[in-house]
């Protein structure tokens, strides 16, 4: 049982610099919760507040109910797996699994026991002998979380975890967290860059932005209904692509380009005629034969899908996913047709959404 | 030899987990001793070196006591190592160093005990009683870790192949 809350923590540094700005959020227990966003956002220093390696300049952290804001890190029950692995290469396998434990002195035994059950969740048993040296970048990363899980601690965090491994072992290793997760179901912080990752893993996403939390939602939320130019932009690969376009007669008209509203889209933009907005669309949203003229410029097969880049009207760039191989060259023109829209306030940024009309 | 799979029951028995825990753990025990026994060694001969009544020392036999001080210390230390991974055959080798060690009371301390010097028409012992004692506690002191060394690492090799034999596995 860990449930860990949130309450309106900032961390400002002695310099004045303000990296997390009023960050709130409820973690129900066993719940993995992902906080991504560009470097510098704020993330990585969200989980070292939350593990006690940051001091919290304003706000509150509770873990089952108890304020553990000036708690010590070592005194939160908690264990953090780092990008770097972290591990002493003096020591085998067992040894830097058994390390925290033998550190707090616990009977050698009940450490055996606690390293063989971890080895075994993680496929390391036959590995428990060799040094870090002579481990893939995917075992030792397996070597840092077997040192957490033999603590048991009732949160786990994650600092870019995959990083450092290559993309092959990335796919790989981000399904053992994934099984690891649902095996234990622990609560997990996970902090990453990517994603892929956060899409795969998260129960919830927390999509960070210059320090602000941008949006906190289920994996399908922050693709499907973003709560701004941010949360849009940032999610989806490759990103969506964005114009200013002015709400007219039932068409979104842009540079040199209209486009056709349903009965359902003009209901929603009812309140924003004549006004300017910005429109997504996401690549995948796009597919031939429409109404939207698109001169090709770069053409990417990756096999089930291809990337057409070009400009849409005066030279408004766009890249559309399209399903299968296809074949243009630069400077043929498809017409292409969008699924999809997504509306956001010019001013402000957000979405347009129903509610707000 | 160590992705043998444990039962539960197993994992509840305290003198097999004990056992069991020596597939991962070094023997660092026997290595230690082993190490103990190398420093005691360097006090012997520091002890003696340093006490030298006229030339008494400057003979072929000191000479063969500091090649076999630099060999001791090297085959002790090797042996530490070996022992650390539970291998038999260096508790053979650490036990005849041990023994060595013994054996090596009778040459130096001893003589140099019995064997009166004169120097400027003073005539003294080589080696005083409380000279005397004090190396004879660091050979023996040194032989004893270097015997104590092998004989956990026979004990616990023997119970490690033993016990990895239960599980089925290859011996180290």
């Amino acid at each position: 049982m860990a449930e860990l809350k949130l309450q309106h923590l900032d961390k400002i540094y002695d310099n004045k610099v303000q990296a997390v700005f009023d960050f709130n959020m409820d973690i129900k227990d066993g719940e993995l919760i992902v906080l991504v966003g560009p470097s510098g956002c704020g993330k990585s220093t969200t989980l070292r507040m939350v593990a006690g390696l940051e001091d919290i300049s304003a706000g509150h952290l509770l873990l089952d109910g108890k304020d553990i804001t000036q708690t010590a890190a070592k005194d939160r029950d908690m264990a953090m797996v780092f990008q770097n692995y972290a591990l002493y290469g003096h020591m085998t396998v067992y040894e830097n699994m058994a390390f925290s434990l033998t550190l707090r002195k616990e009977d050698p035994n009940v450490i055996h026991k606690k390293v063989l059950a971890a080895a075994e969740i993680l496929g390391l048993t036959s590995q428990l002998n060799k040094k870090p040296a002579q481990l893939s970048g995917g075992q030792r990363q397996r070597v840092a979380m077997g040192r957490s899980i033999v603590r048991n601690p009732k949160v786990f965090l994650f600092d870019e975890p995959l990083s450092n491994l290559d993309a092959k072992l990335r796919g790989a290793t981000r399904r053992e967290i994934l099984l690891l997760h649902k095996r234990l179901k622990a609560t997990m912080l996970y902090v990453t860059h990517d994603q892929t990752e956060a899409l795969t893993l998260a129960d919830r996403i927390v999509c960070m932005s210059m320090g602000r939390v941008q949006q906190i939602g289920t994996p399908l939320e922050l693709y499907d209904s973003p709560a701004n130019l941010f949360v849009a932009g940032f999610i989806g690969l490759p990103p969506m692509n964005f114009y200013n376009v002015l709400f007219e007669d039932g068409t979104l008209k842009g540079k040199g380009f209209a486009v056709e509203l349903d009965g359902e889209e003009k209901d929603l933009l009812g309140n924003w005629y004549g006004k300017e907005i910005v429109l997504g669309i996401r690549p995948e949203d796009l597919e031939e034969g429409g109404e939207l003229p698109v001169k090709v410029t770069m053409n990417e097969n990756l096999g089930m899908n291809t990337l057409v880049n070009g400009t849409l009207g005066d030279g408004n760039r766009i890249v559309a996913k399209l399903r299968g191989w296809k074949e243009f060259r630069n400077g043929d023109t498809a017409g292409l047709k969008c699924k999809r829209k997504h509306f956001f306030d010019k001013d402000t940024t957000n979405a347009i959404r129903k509610e707000e009309c | 030899m160590n992705d043998t799979r444990i039962t539960e029951e197993r994992l509840e028995d305290k003198v097999f987990l004990r056992k069991d825990r020596m597939r991962y753990i070094k023997n660092t025990a026997s290595s230690r001793l082993a190490l103990l026994a190398i420093l005691f060694n360097v006090l012997f001969f520091v002890s003696i070196y340093k006490s030298d009544v006229g030339s008494y020392y400057y003979t072929i036999l000191i000479g063969a006591s500091i090649l076999y001080n630099l060999v001791f210390m090297l085959l002790v230390f090797l042996s530490s190592e070996g022992v650390k991974q539970y291998k038999k055959s260096y508790s053979l080798l650490l036990a005849i160093l041990g023994i060595g060690q013994i054996v090596r009371i009778f040459i130096i301390p001893l003589n140099a005990h019995s064997t009166e010097i004169t120097v400027k028409k003073v005539t003294s012992i080589v080696m005083g009683d409380a000279q005397f004692t004090r190396t004879v506690i660091y050979l023996a002191v040194s032989a004893a870790c270097c015997l104590a060394g092998a004989a956990i690492n026979l004990k616990k090799s023997m119970t490690l192949k033993a016990h990895i034999a239960s599980l089925g596995g290859q011996s180290k």
